[in-house]
């Protein structure tokens, strides 16, 4: 049995729908009946599925606690670890961009805060600009921190743009493309190889990843 | 006053029942090693630091806790026993017998970031054996993989997998490929094979898209015609030991290693102990594939002291081989107090 780690959350419908299309669970499963329960036996495919939160999931597969899992390669960036990433889903991919009350980015020279849940990706981000911030770490609500001057600027996941325009906000730069990615634990795939490639295999001729 | 029993981040007191496994486990070990002929070097803790700007890399040097000692040195405390030992036997080789074989056990200390299972003190084993230059490297690399596995099968029960490959395995592949991938060089093209990222080792070259698939070409002379040589050696000596080791699954994946490097342009992206310059190996145990520990060789870590021998060796962290996931089944430790280790 594999034991796979499911993201709760916005990853969670693409992944379902990846590994539908894949073969590699049935249509039927739900966020709902997953959402519902930690763990979630699937005799039928070998997998027990265990729902966890973003930013627990890389810990839980580093950890050989689940072989493999799916979590955004925002998270990624804040706490890889010594993870196998072989695939990135095509659907549900969002931005992550830094937004502001706009129009520009700041001033070369220039200091400011940067609002973001992600901290170490937003310390890699500045060190490549020409201006310098302070970095405040929130945990939610990040689009807030520009609106209500916490900070002059944030570092943030963009989808639609809705919830920036309805704040008038704007994009100031694409920083990465943000995809759910299928994460593997180092020991677990020399154990599982076969098994895990063929599972890799169906999703990338199901052309839901690559 | 109330005092507080917290500790600094990454480091554990053991106590009662966990002192006492772990030293049970460090005898049976000792054993191993002192009836397979090794003899102990007990090495200090602290050390000067100026030798270590040469002798390890950037990503090495982030993880040392340096101080200026009262009299002004700036020291080290010790962070990896195979530097320090090259260090220290470098300049009296001429006049010592060789082969050598030694062993060590003790503290090794290195920053890491706060995470979970992360501990910044930990316990190692390790051997080494250094003999003449010229001799027949592939008998050593033999006994000292071989050593390894008998500590490893000491140490742990349940699965154990042992993963091989040699620095410079990709090098090739590497430099030749990475103008293709956007990435902006072999090393970070070297990163994304080490993670497996299948959509950039397609991109890259079909060979190493297999290396990530499976660990090895299908071709192996796409590694260049040295490289190929020596992954045959490797499966040369991969095939004599499992046949000695049925329980252990012994495996070559040349990605698993990816960032060993020998050419200077990717040696720059290397981690941690970048000193290997010929067969790597490490393993993982327990039903939790724990990483227990590894080695490999290093003779251009002597040649750069002035010392041409050959040097192979490896350590085993006792934290690790005794943690939850990699634990080797026991005899009932008895009378173990509710309280058996405070780490934070």
């Amino acid at each position: 049995v594999i034991r796979l780690a499911l993201p709760k959350g916005r990853n969670l419908g693409p992944v379902l729908a990846a590994l539908a299309a894949a073969g590699l669970v049935s249509e039927g499963l739900g966020e709902a009946e997953l959402g519902r329960r930690l763990r979630t036996t699937l005799p039928e495919a070998g997998i027990e599925a265990l729902s966890l939160k973003d930013w627990d999931l890389p810990l839980y597969v580093e950890h050989g606690i689940a072989d493999c899992g799916f979590v955004g390669s925002d998270v990624l960036g804040e706490v890889d670890g010594e993870l196998l990433v072989p695939l990135r889903l095509h659907a549900g991919r969002s931005r992550l961009s830094l937004i502001g009350k706009g129009p520009d980015l700041p001033a070369p020279g220039s200091q400011v805060r940067l609002a973001t849940k992600y901290p170490a990706t937003a310390r890699r981000v500045v060190a490549e600009r020409p201006w310098g911030a302070e970095i405040v770490r929130l945990s939610g609500s990040v689009e807030l921190a520009p609106v209500l001057d916490l900070a002059e600027i944030a570092l943030d996941i963009v989808q639609t743009g809705r919830t920036l325009a309805e704040n008038h906000l704007v994009e100031l730069e694409e920083v990465s493309e943000v995809a759910a990615c299928m994460v593997v634990n180092r020991a677990s795939f020399q154990r599982h190889r076969d098994l895990l490639n063929r599972w890799i295999g169906r999703l990338e001729a199901a052309g839901v990843a690559s | 006053m109330r005092i507080s029993a917290d500790l600094p981040t990454g480091v554990a007191a053991l106590l009662f029942g966990a002192a006492r496994e772990r030293r049970e486990m460090e005898a049976r070990l000792v054993r191993e090693l002192e009836g397979s002929g090794y003899a102990e070097v007990i090495l200090p803790v602290l050390d000067y630091a100026e030798p270590y700007d040469t002798l390890l890399t950037a990503a090495s040097r982030g993880e040392l806790y340096r101080f200026v000692d009262r009299d002004g040195q700036l020291l080290v405390l010790r962070s990896d026993f195979t530097p320090m030992l090259a260090r220290l036997l470098a300049p009296r080789l001429a006049s010592l017998d060789l082969p050598l074989r030694l062993f060590y056990r003790g503290d090794v200390v290195r920053y890491q970031e706060e995470r979970a299972g992360r501990l910044r003190e930990f316990y190692q084993l390790g051997a080494e054996l250094l003999c003449r230059d010229g001799e027949d490297p592939g008998a050593a690399d033999h006994e000292a993989l071989r050593l390894f596995l008998r500590l490893l099968l000491q140490g742990t029960s349940g699965p154990v997998e042992v993963v091989l490959s040699f620095a410079g395995a990709l090098d090739e592949l590497l430099l030749g490929a990475a103008g293709d991938t956007g990435l902006g060089g072999p090393a970070r093209l070297a990163t994304a094979v080490a993670r497996r990222e299948r959509g950039v080792a397609r991109q890259a070259s079909e060979a190493l898209f297999e290396v990530v698939d499976a660990g090895v070409p299908k071709d192996p002379a796409a590694l260049g015609p040295t490289a190929a040589a020596r992954l045959a050696g490797l499966a040369a000596l991969r095939d004599d030991v499992a046949a000695e080791f049925p329980e252990v699954r012994l495996t070559i994946d040349l990605a698993e290693f990816a960032h060993q490097a020998l050419h200077p342009e990717l040696l720059e992206a290397v981690g941690e102990r970048a000193y290997y310059d010929g067969i790597v190996f490490h393993a993982h145990a327990g039903p939790a594939g724990v990483a227990v520990g590894g080695g490999g060789r290093y003779d251009r870590l002597f040649r750069g002291l002035g010392a041409p021998v050959s040097a192979v060796g490896f350590s085993l962290g006792l934290d690790r081989l005794l943690a939850p996931g990699a634990a080797r089944v026991t005899a009932q430790v008895a009378e173990i107090p509710e309280i058996a280790e405070v780490a934070t």
